[in-house]
């Protein structure tokens, strides 16, 4: 059953510039149990989805068309009372920069608890310690770093104390915006088997931020491929890492360096994003693309099917 | 090929701690040792990886080499001539031959200049030419780079940049003096990956076309491969594996380059299955300074051998350094 | 390759991109109504200013220190002859208030400008320098600051007898700057960590060249704002002075009209002489303050950083 619908949903900033479309009309399902990653660059509107799903857009942006459904109920009609109360206790988010996500004046541990107080009602202060001292061991923080605050831990244990907030209330769904973003290797290995391992065991269904396409491969089932905006490829892992059908998936994945395989030469791909205040006509990679068509410049492209649950968004394909 | 032997910078036993400021009261800081009696030498028309995480010490060890910090102990040599603590007209002389790309180019091209005034900078301090060849020689350096048409971009004010094209710029004012040796300190960690590789093949034209010597620091192991002949791998301010670049990559000795490895995320493999499986899942607890830096993490150490004395650097193959215990036995038996 | 579409041919506005950004610094300011109102009231200060010396040009008698009218000895209500009155020796309010205009101007921006390149110049150096240099041009500072300058002009006075303008504004100057150069120290200290004065060291610029090309560009926006609130402070600190009788007898300040108007007792009876130096002290402190909150924000980096979405 899928737990989370969205489908055609616009999102735009209003901008000194004008009217920025950070998002066109993307649409995808999320299973339950699922694991969704979208990869694309900075400004590929990635980061503005899985806020508009947490209802968390800033002022100037809003959802222009669309519909997004959690468990069916499409939360884009609901009050801010009743998405707060999902928000967190159904779905919850991990957030790019953990150090700005805890407050530096507060004991790490009062403030899991603190979140877990708000959210459940039913409970008391030590009832609540006792489940942050559960959460704590089940990301892998020492107990004894409980009463600590924010300054004292380390980059990972930021992340891992971020995480634990966002468990804090069991939430079915997930959202993790560059959970690794600022940290070393072998901390993001840990921390990234760590949601998997919890994934597992919560039965958690996750949708999985990131620039970086190899941290997408390794934690996700289907994979979005992002550009300027629009979804343009959507897929089994195995299919779009394996045979990639929209020149942009093509063109990021060589332009990865890797530690294993042969070497080869990374082909960068040339120019810049393009402004998406005055979005270019037809497809709108065709400016960097390495095979553009004669219509691609002035055919909007169509969803094309390549293979089970494999689509692309390409004038070509 | 580059060729071999012709060393164009020299790094002998240096060292770099810092000194942090105690409390309010009294000076009992701490100090933290950033790079710990390093030794290396860069050839020329070679591109030299250090690669580390953050906090190991890869930085400071380029900041040293351009002289934004001095060394507490040791010399590094440019061309066979001592370059640590110069002054005055020596080191104008040798900011001409050494130049560094640096990490952000958000912060490292001055906002209230123009690319023209940035760019043209090093020569006006160097009083290179007039304000006609100084203007055409800025035009061919950011064609070089790849901001073309030039034109377009010499008024321009950063602000106006994306992230690639800052990085572009801030490239063109290292290269316009024709420097010998330039450091990249992770110029393209805050960039995207299709503008990462964009840089990437900037900085290999940069060896290709004009043989300039390179040092690039950085944390990716993959990035290192593309870009780099030979490697360092630094832990803690110790060099724990210097060699040739695939072959630390694709053979990794140390127990550390092994860990590192094993941590890099796989194009959709198994994650489970570690090749190495050389990092311990919980920290040793042991006493400090004593041993291998790597010990408390190190899932293969010898209890009594490692945690008690530091490595050295010791020579396995042709050209590949290893700092670890256990392959200077295996070697010796 | 990219952004070429703007095509070769430069516009003016590329070519000297202040004009640019000039051009947005106004239209941020234009929405300020704070900045505006004080823009206009300067304006019309700035007017007064360059109309006083109109009366003295008519008629000798309408010279705002020498000029009397020949037939009055007292202090008179507006006429048509003087249209807002004359003092207790018969000389025109109107000159007085448009010479004071002049003082006022000449003061504020002179004091103000001094002050300003003393601190810039005294920040700069205690933050690029550092260490010993700081450590004793700061704690100089803190000492400049805790002395009251009011008194210990009042001071000098009484020792050096009356104190000549200049004098005044030279040592409102010298007692106003320590503010001003904790600041720009401040700033320097965080411009002096930043990447781009790393990169300008290692292309080997000079010390002289990275304090003026590169780190005083950057702090001469704040140097700027603080200017215009410390115009305000000087004109108050002379108004008091000269009120308290310790101003320059040889001009007509407006401190200087009000110490007349307390002196010779007319403070409640000749509200016609009272008033208009009053309101115009308490305008012009106003339109420079409000003026100097405009400018923050037009200078306020917030608010200048490109939008962010992604």
């Amino acid at each position: 059953m899928a737990i989370l619908e969205v489908e055609n949903v616009s999102i735009g900033y209003n901008t000194k510039k004008g009217y920025l479309k950070a998002v066109e009309r993307v649409s995808f399902t999320l299973d339950e149990g699922g694991s969704l990653g979208f990869v694309g660059e900075s400004g590929c509107g990635k980061t503005t989805i899985g806020m508009a799903l947490m209802g968390l857009l800033p002022p100037n942006g809003s959802v222009r068309e669309g519909r997004i459904l959690f468990e069916g109920k499409n939360t884009l009609r609901m009050s801010d009372e009743e998405i707060r109360k999902i928000r967190w206790r159904e779905m919850a988010m991990i957030f790019q920069a953990a150090m700005n996500a805890l407050n530096p004046v507060q004991r790490v541990g009062n403030q899991i608890a603190e979140a877990i107080l708000v959210h459940d009602l039913s409970i008391g202060k030590e009832e609540a310690m006792g489940q942050v001292e559960a959460l704590f061991e089940l990301v892998g923080i020492p107990r004894d770093r409980l009463r600590d605050y924010p300054h004292q831990y380390s980059g990972g244990m930021k992340q891992r104390a971020v995480i634990a907030m966002a468990l804090a209330c069991h939430p079915k769904l997930i959202i993790a915006d560059e959970p690794t973003t600022a940290l070393d290797v072998i901390v993001q290995d840990q921390i990234l088997g760590e949601i998997k391992d919890l994934q597992k065991e919560f039965d958690l269904s996750i949708i999985f931020i990131s620039h970086d396409i190899s941290i997408v491969a390794d934690m996700c089932n289907d994979i979005g491929v992002m550009y300027a905006g629009q979804l343009v490829e959507f897929g089994p892992r195995e299919q779009v890492f394996e045979s990639p059908a929209h020149p942009y998936t093509k063109a990021l994945l060589s332009s990865f360096p890797t530690v294993t395989g042969k070497k080869s030469d990374l082909i960068p791909i040339p120019g810049e994003t393009p402004n998406l205040v005055v979005p270019p006509t037809g497809c709108r990679f065709c400016d960097r693309c390495s095979e553009p068509g004669p219509s691609c410049k002035t055919e909007t492209p169509a969803w094309v099917e390549i293979g089970p649950g494999h689509k692309t968004l390409c004038c070509r394909c | 090929m580059h060729k071999r032997n012709e060393s164009v910078l020299e790094i002998r036993d240096v060292s770099k701690i810092y000194k942090t400021k105690g409390a309010f009261f009294g000076s009992s800081g701490k100090d933290v040792t950033a790079l710990n009696r390093i030794s290396l030498d860069i050839f020329k028309g070679e591109i030299f990886g250090l690669v580390g995480e953050s906090g190991s010490g890869k930085t400071t060890a380029g900041r040293l080499i351009v002289g934004l910090e001095d060394v507490n102990s040791g010399e590094i040599l440019l061309d066979g001539s001592e370059i640590v603590g110069l002054r005055g007209r020596a080191q104008k002389k040798f900011r001409r031959k050494v130049q560094m790309i640096f990490q952000d180019p958000y912060q490292s091209l001055n906002p209230q200049r123009s690319i023209y005034d940035t760019v043209s900078e090093p020569l006006k301090i160097h009083r290179i030419g007039d304000a006609s060849t100084r203007k055409d020689l800025v035009r061919e350096t950011l064609q070089s780079v790849g901001l073309s048409p030039p034109d377009d971009f010499l008024f321009k004010y950063p602000h106006r940049l994306s992230g690639g094209q800052r990085q572009r710029v801030a490239i063109a004012r290292a290269m316009i003096l024709n420097p010998e040796f330039v450091i990249s300190d992770e110029p393209t960690s805050m960039l995207d990956a299709s503008i990462s590789a964009q840089i990437f093949n900037i900085l290999l034209e940069m060896r290709n076309r004009l043989g300039v010597t390179q040092m690039f620091i950085t944390h990716s192991l993959a990035a290192a491969r593309y870009l780099c002949d030979r490697v360092a791998v630094i832990y803690r301010g110790n060099l724990m594996e210097v060699g040739p670049a695939e072959e630390v990559i694709r053979n990794p000795k140390h127990p550390y380059t092994q860990a590192l490895l094993d941590a890099v995320p796989k194009f959709g493999h198994d994650r489970d299955a570690k090749r190495y499986g050389s990092l311990l899942i919980k920290d040793r607890d042991v006493d400090k300074d004593a041993g291998c830096v790597f010990f408390p993490r190190c899932a293969v150490a010898h209890e009594d051998r490692c945690g008690r004395k530091q490595p050295g650097l010791a020579q396995l193959g042709d050209g590949h350094f290893v700092a670890c215990f256990l392959l200077e036995a295996m070697h010796e038996a | 390759m990219t952004e070429s579409d703007s095509s070769n041919r430069m516009t003016a506005k590329e070519k000297y991109p202040w004009i640019t950004s000039f051009l947005e610094g106004w239209s941020i300011f234009r929405q300020n109504l704070l900045g505006k109102i004080g823009l206009v009231l300067l304006i019309i200060f700035a007017l007064m200013a360059i109309c006083s010396y109109i009366p003295p040009w008519i008629s000798p008698m309408y010279n705002p220190m020498t000029g009397v009218d020949p037939e009055i000895t007292s202090c008179t209500p507006p006429s048509l002859r003087h249209w807002l009155g004359t003092d207790f020796m018969g000389r025109d309010i109107l000159s007085q208030l448009l010479a004071g205009a002049r003082i006022a101007f000449m003061v504020g921006i002179s004091a103000a400008v001094m002050s300003i390149v003393l601190g810039v110049s005294i920040g700069m150096t205690a933050g690029y320098m550092g260490k010993f240099v700081d450590t004793l041009l700061m704690r100089l500072a803190d000492m400049i600051m805790v002395m009251p300058t009011l008194l210990v002009v009042l001071l000098l006075s009484a020792v050096f007898g009356q104190l000549n303008i200049w004098t005044i504004v030279l040592i409102i100057a010298l007692f106003r700057w320590p503010g001003v150069s904790r600041i720009i120290r401040g700033q320097t200290l965080s411009l002096k960590q930043r990447p781009f004065i790393e990169a300008a060291k290692v292309a080997g610029a000079s010390h002289f060249r990275i304090i003026f090309m590169h780190i005083m560009p950057n702090v001469l926006p704040l140097a700027f704002l603080f200017m215009t609130f410390r115009v305000t402070s000087a004109i108050i600190t002379e108004a008091a002075l000269a009120f308290l009788g310790f101003g320059d007898p040889g001009t007509v300040s407006w401190g200087m009209m009000l110490q007349w108007v307390w002196k010779t007792g007319h403070m409640f009876q000749a509200p016609y002489w009272l008033l208009p130096p009053g309101i115009c002290i308490s305008l012009i402190t106003l339109s420079f303050y409000m003026l100097g909150r405009a400018m923050d924000e037009v200078l306020d980096p917030r608010l200048r950083k490109e939008d962010q979405t992604d």
